[in-house]
């Protein structure tokens, strides 16, 4: 293939591994795709960014940042050149996913009953009851099908060798599928014809998915199910991918203040009265849920809630509680988790992890903290992160004393080379950091994975946080079918 | 429906009928204010359509185009179309998934246009009629959306109740600038001139010239405004709409608790209903006008009392 000028210093690292470019040539899945954006000027590439930037807006894709008591609306960057994933690999990860999600949730229902997995010594009790999201609540509640994590975003990087790694599990309410639909759609006006020539499999499925398992979980034996989508509101960040899932699916988006609980049941408030409500599918947090059992200043929830889920007259999805699972300083023992309910060996690696709160560890990090990501177990989205390789060294300093008063909050982790791939940046393909969020539905019938997901990007050269909070974007996730 | 939902439905189409109201009368003010001989005065304007202190009213009233920035771009304006706007699309935004996308995205856009910044710099430099006929275009577009894509049942009732609420507070808004304006002025000639604005910016002049012969006349500009019921923007023809929409909210569960505000418009329908020119304009047209809309914001405010309240 003829280098153009699309490619020309498409420079990838040396150490890292490219999802488009193989160090002499481009890789197979790509090559259409490539052939495909050559064919069009720098100026047309240009206005399709544009466009694209212009279909978020109007759309209202967007979250409200506000300064100065204005709001001002921000798009979440995207990039026209979609991520490729073959047939082979997703068939990879999918099987990986389904076998930690299937042992992620058993470990849930266990340390929620008979917590058969500490007993065993399999995982050390201090570590479970220390975290903060670890609920004394859900203890001995028997969950509808046993199934506490319906829905998952458990995140996915790719090393310099290639094989893929599991950066973390989010099993509370991941965010971002809404992401993977728009940005399809886009594709789809940017590039016409471009998805069917390539054989790209589709994900409109996901919000009937996710409803036919909604509904499955309804307690009450009726043919209509009232379902709910409990958003904290319209300054929420997230708020468009709230209205977009209550649309796909065609049921009610809430407010804490729309709901209200009686004699153990939840009911709505409608224009002809109380309507009682089966499932709810909370896009807010535990803490927030209900001010009668958690946090008691909160607005978002609705107080009793808790008692009609305990009742068994509500579900809510995903379950309360599910923090414990995805807790950082939990991760180091998912592949154990895997062997002791599943006896398989695990699909997908764990990034090696260091537990802070154990001395002979924290003193290896201590020594080679230029080498290490350290992290908070608790926190999400990139924040309160330490990049050894770029911090100085009064960062670390500080670092260390902040980990020092209360070592089980952090771990860290070798840094990984994230694998690149390229992104449209100033009439130019360049090499940029990726992941990659599948989202993953648990219900009656099983597991399922809507082929696709979200790819975030680390815009800047050189960075490896693809977090949005900190200046990361997303792509187009496209998986080829055989 | 959720009641929170079905109070932002209401709310949204309030706040996109008042800025249609509001575009349309700046354009008719600018047009007239371009034929005056005399400095024209947009006191009356400011009075009516904003919350500005008489001192600051009067300190406006002889700038044209900085009224005309204050009442469609000023943050500081609680009624400036930016405001109004802006409110409408949070409202929308509560209610998004009981609008149409097509609705939404029509909202949404008329929200960035009225933020767009070269837009005040606009209304002082270039031609405002047209900037005034693009702004209002918008209005049009979301009417015709809601039209063409919504579903007939509660949301779109509430939508259409909100609506007709507030366009007969609008017409008559509008009508009072004139009023004002007759007590100003004792320019016969603009007189006519400016009812023929009046009647254009709301769409009424070739109903007008069909209807009446022999020129402008206030009796009839009045008897069209208030009463005539063919005339999309009359009193007479929100409230009979309002009325009709109303209704249909009824359901055996509700009728108790909706029976005040059946009273309420049925008793605001028969004012006007007998109600004849001559006699409005004798006993005082902006007396009966302010009555009206004195009426009109008792049944809004029992709307929320009564349907949108919380339990």
């Amino acid at each position: 293939m003829e280098t153009s000028e699309l490619l020309s210093n498409y420079n990838t690292d040396f150490n890292t591994w490219d999802e488009m470019f193989d160090q002499t040539s481009v890789r197979t899945q790509y090559r259409d795709v490539v052939d495909f954006l050559q064919q069009f000027s720098i100026a047309t590439l240009n206005k399709k960014e544009e466009q694209a930037k212009r279909l978020f807006m109007s759309q209202g894709i967007t979250f409200t940042v506000y300064s100065s008591g204005e709001g001002i609306e921000k798009i979440f960057p995207f990039d026209i050149i979609p991520r490729i994933i073959t047939a082979p690999e997703w068939k990879f990860i999918e099987a990986g996913i389904t076998q930690r999600l299937k042992a992620l949730n058993l470990f849930l229902k266990d340390v929620y009953n008979e917590q058969f997995i500490i007993k065993d010594g399999v995982v050390p009790a201090e570590l479970v009851y220390s975290s903060p999201h670890f609920l004394r609540e859900m203890h001995g509640f028997p969950v509808p099908y046993d199934i506490y994590v319906h829905i998952a975003g458990i995140d996915l990087i790719r090393d310099s060798d290639g094989s893929m790694y599991i950066l973390e599990d989010n099993l509370r309410t991941p965010s971002g599928v809404s992401y993977m639909l728009e940005n399809r759609e886009i594709t789809k006006r940017l590039f016409p014809d471009l998805l069917p020539k390539n054989n790209v499999r589709t994900v409109t499925q996901y919000p009937s998915i996710l409803h036919k398992n909604l509904v499955s979980l309804s307690p009450r034996q009726t043919a209509n199910p009232t379902i709910v989508l409990l958003t904290p509101g319209i300054y929420n960040s997230a708020y468009f991918e709230h209205t977009t899932l209550a649309r796909l699916m065609g049921v009610e988006l809430v407010e804490g203040r729309d709901l209200v609980v009686d004699n153990h049941r939840v009911f709505m408030k409608t224009t002809t009265g109380l309507q009682q409500v089966d499932v709810i599918y909370r896009r807010v947090d535990d803490e927030f849920l209900d001010p009668l059992v958690f946090n008691q200043n909160s607005l978002l929830g609705v107080a009793g809630l808790m008692s009609a889920y305990r009742k068994g007259n509500v579900a809510i999805v995903n379950a309360t509680g599910n923090g414990v699972a995805d807790d950082k300083a939990i991760y180091t023992f998912v592949p154990a988790m895997i062997r002791y309910y599943l006896n398989e060996e695990p699909i997908l690696k764990n990034v090696p992890t260091y537990q802070l709160g154990n001395l002979e560890e924290r003193e290896y990090v201590f020594k080679n903290m230029n080498t290490m990501v350290i992290k908070r177990t608790n926190e999400s989205g990139g924040y309160g992160m330490l990049m050894g390789h770029t911090a100085t060294e009064s960062e670390m300093e500080k670092y260390k004393e902040e980990i020092i008063k209360d070592p089980r909050q952090f771990i860290a982790q070798p840094t990984i080379n994230l694998s690149s791939a390229p992104c449209y940046m100033n009439g130019k393909m360049q090499p940029r950091r990726i992941d990659l969020r599948p989202y993953a539905l648990f219900g009656p019938d099983g597991i399922q994975i809507v082929p696709g997901g979200l790819t975030r990007v680390a815009l800047r050269e050189g960075s490896l946080v693809v977090n949005s909070s900190q200046g990361g974007g997303s792509k187009d996730t496209w998986v080829l079918a055989g | 429906m959720l009641s929170r939902v079905a109070d932002s439905l209401f709310w949204m189409s309030r706040y996109m009928e008042r800025s249609d109201g509001i575009l349309r009368m700046l354009k008719m003010n600018y047009a007239s204010s371009q034929d005056d001989i005399h400095d024209f005065s947009w006191k009356p304007v400011l009075k009516i359509f904003t919350y500005l202190e008489d001192e600051a009213c009067n300190k406006l009233a002889f700038q044209g185009r900085n009224v005309l920035q204050y009442v469609v771009t000023d943050r500081e304006n609680p009624n400036s179309v930016f405001n109004l706007i802006t409110l409408a699309r949070e409202n929308a935004r509560s209610g998004q998934d009981h609008i149409t996308k097509e609705l939404w995205q029509c909202v949404n856009d008329f929200y960035h246009i009225i933020r767009d910044e070269r837009l005040p710099r606009w209304l002082q430099e270039e031609d405002p009629v047209t900037i005034l006929d693009d702004l209002i275009k918008q209005g049009m577009l979301f009417y015709g959306t809601a039209d063409i894509t919504m579903p007939r049942g509660e949301g779109s009732w509430f939508m259409n109740i909100g609506k007709y609420l507030e366009r007969g507070i609008q017409s008559a808004g509008i009508l009072d600038v004139k009023v004002s304006t007759i007590k100003n002025s004792n320019e016969k000639g603009a007189d006519a001139a400016y009812w023929r604005y009046l009647l254009l910016s709301l769409a009424g002049y070739e109903l007008y010239l069909k209807t009446y012969r022999g020129g402008l006349e206030a009796r009839n500009v009045v008897e069209q405004v208030v009463l005539n019921n063919q005339f999309p923007r009359s009193i007479a023809y929100s409230i009979s709409r309002l009325h009709i929409y109303f209704k249909r909210l009824k359901n055996e569960k509700n009728a108790h608790s909706l029976s005040q505000i059946d009273f309420l418009i049925g008793k605001l329908a028969s004012k006007v209903q007998y109600s004849t020119p001559e006699a409005i304009i004798q006993q005082d047209l902006h007396l009966y006008l302010n009555d009206i809309i004195g009426q009109m914001n008792v049944i809004g405010t029992a709307m929320d009392e009564k349907v949108f309240s919380y339990l």
